[in-house]
């Protein structure tokens, strides 16, 4: 049985040029051209090395607007078999509960899962919710902030970067892994490969394929409710000089200010 | 069987050109860009002259993303302290046509999405790396190790043709054919650039080009400057050589110098510098155009050295899409014949010699030793200095006849009076 490996991916405004509007200190999002999530990048890297070793079958989705299309054209133009895009008015206004839920119910719908690849955090609302949600939805194991992951008699491990150390961790799947930023380096789309990914073309579910109840998705089955935003005005920090000799004296003060314990 | 009727690289207007007309006409076309979205890897501005456009896409001047129409053409001398100008406005500009002021990264976008709306696979993000050949037949190109086929490729790779010189198929570029050109979107609201630059209505543009006398060092540049909707491009243009013989002098330096002119700071000012690139330009004339064509292959505008500048205009674009459309013709041609020979691919030239694609080239050949002349850059701009300043000033002395001012005026140009003769000579002949 061929390994069914599933990536999640999102578009992001390219946070190169996205512009901050000086006077409302929004985020100007039109101005910028839309790029895949960079640690989605590597997570798509992560579940190619994967097939290149033990072989896969790798299906991408993504929940957006239909300018996503070129962006998984692009992901099958490196090696993904297959990509399939949500997308439906009814998922509009989405925080990061429906998100996840409603590629939890895509991915059911796609049959067989073994393992499930996610960026550690979106750069443009960062919360780093959908992948360990999608596990949850689904009742997987996962492992997070990891470097590295491979496939080995019936295993999958992963490599986790903690704070304290490395840590590698053995499961049984399906499981899902979200990917830190710069895990890997992600390959280049070929030219053979995009000529076949377009004529593959993408498919596309719509909340009707999905068969989940409107309430469920979109801004309706969203639980945050974002009551104001403010710009933060940033403090001007105060500094304080201390001479060499003084060294013993400024540890005591941060110890004492409580930014250092020993 | 090859997979394609034609693969076009590179999809500037030359090559969206070409991809667009082959694909209307029902060839099978795959149109291969480098830079993703198309355009993003293209200097953003210009003005795009003429109605070339129209042969392949009759109805773009209502649906393609233009920003200005030009109603005043001008060209300016600029030296320290002066700047002399022709400012030509009419209305009978608008009913000859004059063109229409563009940023490429919308045009390209546009131009991409019209190739592939007329059936051309379009394939954004890949750079090919070399013609792919069997014996002396190009049979398609190569990228990553894989040959993709087809019976004719278009090369459409813009001033610096790398698949070209690696296929072996040209010579390399030398440095009196390139100049470099660098530019700036400067953002400014509509109505301010309607109002400086006193345009009747938003949609009506101003382009000049600048004739820049006065840098330090005396390097040789030319300069323009292009109004969009709600943004100017500003730039300039200066030949590799000069650069060389000018201890490689940087060109965003000169570029400070021109945009702090006395008569040029005024116009942008309170403007943000959105956008910053810097791009090659081709110079090289008649004699930088290498074998447009051969077995399998054709080779279409800045790629065949098909752009004309002459100190008063710069164009390209026209040319890139002229050519284009030739080269799509003749592969046309060629698959009605099945034959894709050298012999058979003869016809693009013809097209061409009997457009203004090469005759303008024929035409205006050795243009660059006048554009590039100390009698343009220095001769004139101080000569006319000279002599408007003692017009046009009034200092109680008694007023000389005005052969006089100009004979005074000639006389105090440390330009050699036998150089500016036989510059001034050439420049009658070939501009
Ligand atoms: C308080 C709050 C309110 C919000 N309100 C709105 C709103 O009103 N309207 C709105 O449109 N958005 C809203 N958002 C944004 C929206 O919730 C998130 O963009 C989306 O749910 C994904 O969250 P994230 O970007 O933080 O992803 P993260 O959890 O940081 O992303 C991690 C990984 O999950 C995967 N992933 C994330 N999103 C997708 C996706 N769409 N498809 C496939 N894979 C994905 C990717 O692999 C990604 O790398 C809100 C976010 C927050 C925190
Ligand atoms: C500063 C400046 C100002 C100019 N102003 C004007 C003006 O006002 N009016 C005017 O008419 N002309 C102007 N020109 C000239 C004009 O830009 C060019 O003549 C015109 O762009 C040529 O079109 P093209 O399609 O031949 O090449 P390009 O527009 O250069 O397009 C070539 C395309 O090929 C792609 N490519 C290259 N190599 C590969 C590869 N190996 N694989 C895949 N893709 C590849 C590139 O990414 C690019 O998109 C100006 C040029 C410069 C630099």
């Amino acid at each position: 049985m061929v390994l069914e490996i599933v990536v999640m991916i999102k578009q992001v405004p390219d946070s190169q040029e996205v512009v901050i509007d000086p006077v409302t200190f929004t985020l100007n999002r039109s101005a910028a051209r839309n790029v895949i999530n960079p640690a989605d990048e590597n997570a798509i890297e992560a579940a190619l090395r994967i097939k290149d070793k033990v072989g896969a079958h790798i299906t991408v989705i993504t929940m957006g607007p239909p300018f996503a299309e070129s962006a998984l054209i692009d992901c099958m133009s490196r090696g993904v078999d297959d990509a399939v895009l949500v997308s439906d008015r009814a998922f509009a206004g989405a925080d990061t509960y429906p998100t996840g839920l409603t590629l939890a119910a895509c991915i059911k719908k796609l049959g067989k899962y073994d393992i499930i690849f996610a960026g550690e955090e979106s750069t443009d609302s960062s919360t780093g919710h959908v992948g360990p949600g999608v596990a949850e939805f689904l009742g997987t194991d996962q492992a997070s902030y990891t470097s590295e992951s491979w496939y080995d008699n019936g295993f999958v491990y992963a490599k986790r970067e903690l704070e304290d150390g490395t840590e590698v961790v053995k499961m049984k799947p399906p499981t899902l892994i979200t990917v830190l930023t710069n895990a890997n380096d992600p390959r280049r789309a070929t030219l053979r490969m995009k000529i076949d990914a377009t004529k593959k073309g993408i498919k596309t579910m719509t909340l009707a394929d999905l068969g989940m109840p409107p309430e469920w998705v979109g801004l309706k089955g969203s639980p945050t409710v974002v009551k104001s935003m403010k710009a933060i005005d940033e403090k001007k920090r105060e500094g304080k000089k201390f001479k060499l000799e003084e060294i013993p004296k400024l540890v005591d003060e941060l110890i004492e200010k409580k930014i250092i314990s020993i | 069987m090859s997979e394609f009727d034609v693969i076009v690289v590179g999809a500037g207007p030359a090559g969206a050109s070409a991809a667009i007309k082959l694909a209307t006409s029902g060839s099978s076309v795959l149109l291969v860009e480098r830079g993703d979205p198309p355009g993003s890897k293209n200097v953003s501005g210009g003005v795009l002259w003429g109605d070339s456009m129209g042969s392949v896409i009759p109805d773009w001047e209502k649906t393609a993303p233009m920003e200005r129409y030009v109603e005043a053409k001008g060209v300016s001398f600029l030296t320290k302290d002066s700047k002399i100008s022709i400012d030509f406005r009419s209305r009978k500009l608008q009913e000859r046509r004059s063109g229409y002021t563009v940023l490429r990264t919308k045009l390209d976008q546009w131009l991409a999405k019209k190739a592939k709306d007329s059936g051309a696979m379009v394939a954004a993000g890949i750079t090919v790396d070399k013609l792919a050949f069997k014996a002396d037949q190009v049979i398609g190109v190569e990228q990553d190790g894989d040959v993709i086929t087809s019976d004719v490729v278009i090369l459409a790779e813009g001033a610096n043709p790398r698949v070209a010189i690696n296929s072996g198929i040209r010579e390399k570029l030398v440095d009196r054919d390139v100049a470099i050109g660098v530019k700036e979107i400067i953002k400014l609201p509509e109505k301010t650039i309607t109002e400086r630059f006193n345009l009747t209505s938003p949609k009506m543009g101003f382009a000049s080009e600048y004739v820049l006398g006065f840098l330090d060092g005396g390097v040789k540049a030319g300069g323009f400057i292009y109004t969009n909707k709600e943004s100017i491009s500003l730039g300039l243009v200066i030949s590799m050589k000069e650069m060389r013989e000018n201890n490689n002098t940087r060109s965003f330096d000169l570029i400070e110098q021109f945009k702090e002119h006395p008569y040029i700071a005024p116009l942008i000012e309170g403007g943000r510098v959105d956008e910053y690139s810097a791009h090659m330009v081709q110079e090289g004339g008649i004699k930088s155009v290498p074998q447009l064509y051969g077995n399998g292959y054709m080779i279409v505008g800045d790629g065949a050295g098909f752009s004309f500048s002459n100190g008063m205009v710069l164009q390209g674009m026209n040319y890139a899409i002229a050519s284009g459309i030739a080269a799509a013709e003749s592969a046309m041609k060629a698959k009605i014949k099945s034959n894709f020979s050298k012999g058979s691919l003869s016809s693009y030239e013809e097209r061409l010699k009997s457009s203004f694609v090469l005759q303008d080239l024929m035409n205006f050949k050795g243009i660059e030793d006048v554009t590039w002349s100390d009698m343009i850059h220095r001769g004139i701009p101080n000569i006319s200095e000279e002599l408007f300043l003692s017009l046009f000033s009034e200092n109680g002395q008694p007023k000389k006849h005005l052969y006089n001012n100009l004979i005074r005026s000639i006389g105090s140009s440390e330009v050699p009076r036998k150089d500016m003769i036989i510059n001034m000579y050439r420049m009658l002949r070939r501009m």
